[in-house]
């Protein structure tokens, strides 16, 4: 278990690298967009062109900006955004507790909707109780979570005169109030889709495992309904769920991005798209960076959370 | 006379086999036990009409102004309305099946194509190609897509080419290692030692034998890769990274989104059933086809 985990963890810095390496050298491909073309305008000549490029620091040959960029991101020196000129980790700093936030709430409610539905379905099987939340998990499986969220705003205006606020963050530290008004509704919303997908799993998955002779076993010696069903059965039904789970926050990540967009948030997701349509590759190339860290670690800590899980998985 | 009758009534023809019902009687069986695949197939067709024909079927051309008074409701002449610069909401819609039907059919036959043949592969050879797919699938299931679209975009440019292999790309990875694992667990059946103990070449127990018995899940995932791949379009339209074409999800976003904040609900919510809809196709034929063919749930 230990030498696995750290053999895993040895990953970590490989597939870190190789996506930064990825990421930095097609930035900067023959045909990609060139940043300078951004800050140049007819009147633009030649030398002042140079000077940008200079001033960017994009002018020296492609291997020598790579050796810069590591040896300063490796200092903790992430450089300057082309656009603003500002320095990359304050405007990081600023943005990421919202993006967590939003996160946190909507795999939360994809989570706590999902698994809970899912086990009332499969101890309910082909009744109208089951047919009903199979019809809505379809139903929310196929409306885009945009699409959801803009309802959010247009259909309460419509029936109750009512709009929720747009806009206007406020850590939930200083005003928790305002702060859970402006987003529970949305990550609410946001987690419908995963909801529906994590109640599928959940209720095929279980059905399964309510056929093994276990099952039996727990129910024959006289364990109450409910116990059997949450310890012995969803229990041996988690694996699934979590790498699922693991899955959804993947996915969520930038898909933060959408309420964002909708309800004028300004966080990371917004960050990253200005940066990629300005071609703003300090800003770019660091936040693939800070993704795949994150996304990398939490794989590892599912995959470890498996044994803990279930005692019976080894690791070789 | 008596006894000649009474063997005639006994007379049985062994040599009867019952005809199987023909391929028509069969399908109609098939649709009359799963209603909402009929509902799905039927949603599909009529996408891929409009995304053939769209533009020719719609009533007004779709980027024709002033075709009715500006955010105007339902009325008979435009069924949903029409938008701020006077376009009827209907042939827009219509129209915007093409973009929709374009990425989803490379999603579809190379993307989702390509990958479970490449898991097909792999799981029955094994070896180099295997371990190279399937390592570079976790390496791409590692990324939030939002993250490899965006870089992609940065380094080709906006435009359909950029969008048709991000959304490709994620269809490939997509159904790859279920058809893997199918493959694995096929090729240790007992038909194919059958097979190989008579003779059969690799490639023809490959080709010939397990190929087919995997075929069908093949279609499975293909209707997986196309209700995603139009969620992902749409979601991409809707950021305004998609390219610059009558698009379902481009509909909803900028001016249209804070028209509807205003009231004008009639302008963003019809493109969002029609998204709705036609994934809401895709995943139902995907199920109905699961049910039919899954050998698991064919107990």
């Amino acid at each position: 278990m230990r030498q696995y985990a750290m053999r895993r963890l040895a990953y970590v810095p490989l597939i870190v690298v190789t996506v930064s390496v990825i990421t930095f050298f097609t930035l900067r491909l023959p045909w990609a967009t060139d940043p300078t073309t951004l800050y140049v305008n007819q009147n633009t000549t030649a030398e002042q062109e140079e000077a940008i490029r200079k001033e960017l620091g994009i002018d020296k040959p492609m291997f020598e900006q790579f050796v810069d960029w590591v040896t300063d991101v490796a200092r903790g020196d992430l450089g300057e955004t082309f656009r603003s000129g500002q320095p990359v980790w304050p405007e990081i700093q600023r943005r990421w507790p919202i993006n967590l936030e939003i996160l946190v709430l909507s795999v939360g409610f994809s989570g706590l909707f999902g698994i809970s539905f899912g086990v009332i379905t499969a101890v309910k099987q082909n009744t109208i109780t089951d047919y009903i939340f199979r019809v809505f998990a379809v139903f929310g499986q196929s409306i885009p979570d945009f699409f959801l969220l803009i309802l959010l705003i247009v259909l309460p205006s419509i029936w109750w005169n009512y709009s929720p606020p747009v806009g206007g963050h406020v850590s939930i530290f200083e005003d928790p109030w305002t702060n859970l008004r402006l987003y529970l509704p949305p990550t609410l919303l946001l987690g419908i889709g995963g909801a529906a997908g994590m109640m599928r799993l959940t209720r095929s998955t279980l059905l399964e495992v309510f056929r093994q002779d276990y099952m039996r076993t727990a129910r024959a010696k006289g364990l109450a309904g409910r116990k059997v069903v949450i310890a012995h059965g969803l229990r041996n039904a988690l694996i699934p769920i979590v790498t699922l789970l693991g899955a959804q926050v993947t996915a969520l990540f930038f898909g933060s991005l959408i309420l964002e967009q909708i309800f004028s948030i300004n966080g990371l997701g917004q960050f990253f798209l200005i940066s990629t349509i300005t071609s703003d590759f300090p800003v770019v190339q660091f936040l693939v960076l800070y993704t795949a860290v994150i996304v990398c670690l939490m794989n590892l800590a599912i995959d470890l959370s498996y044994a803990l899980i279930d005692p019976r998985v080894k690791y070789a | 006379m008596a006894t000649q009758t009474q063997t005639a009534a006994v007379d049985f023809d062994w040599a009867y086999v019952p005809t199987r019902p023909g391929w028509l009687r069969r399908m109609g069986r098939l649709a009359r036990q799963h209603p909402t695949g009929v509902f799905g197939l039927a949603v599909l067709i009529l996408f891929v009409v409009c995304g053939l024909f769209g533009e020719r079927l719609a009533p007004y051309p779709p980027d024709e102004l002033s075709v009715g008074v500006p955010l105007e409701g339902s009325s008979v002449e435009h069924p949903f309305g029409v938008n701020q610069l006077g376009q009827d909401i209907f042939s827009r819609i219509l129209a915007g099946a093409r973009i929709s039907f374009i990425i989803s059919f490379f999603a579809v036959f190379l993307g989702a194509g390509m990958g479970s043949f490449l898991g097909i592969l792999g799981g029955y050879f094994g070896r180099w190609l295997d371990y190279v797919v399937q390592r570079s699938g976790e390496a791409f299931a590692a990324f939030p897509g939002l993250v490899l679209f965006l870089t992609l975009r940065t380094a080709f440019g906006p435009g359909l080419k950029t969008f048709i292999i991000a959304i490709a790309i994620g269809a490939l990875f997509g159904g790859n290692r279920v058809l893997r694992g199918q493959t694995i667990l096929e090729k240790h059946q007992v038909y194919v030692e059958a097979a190989r103990a008579i003779g059969c070449s690799e490639w023809r127990i490959f080709i010939r034998h397990v190929v087919p018995n995997v075929l069908p899940l093949v279609v499975v995932i293909m209707s997986g890769a196309l209700g995603a791949a139009i969620l992902a379009e749409s979601a991409l339209s809707f950021l305004g990274l998609g390219p610059e074409e009558p698009s379902w999800g481009r509909d909803m976003s900028g001016s249209n989104l804070s028209l509807a904040r205003q009231g004008y609900w009639h302008v963003v919510v019809w493109p969002g059933v029609a998204i709705s809809l036609v994934v809401l196709g895709a995943n139902l034929l995907g199920d109905s086809l699961r049910d039919i063919w899954d050998p698991r749930l064919r107990k």
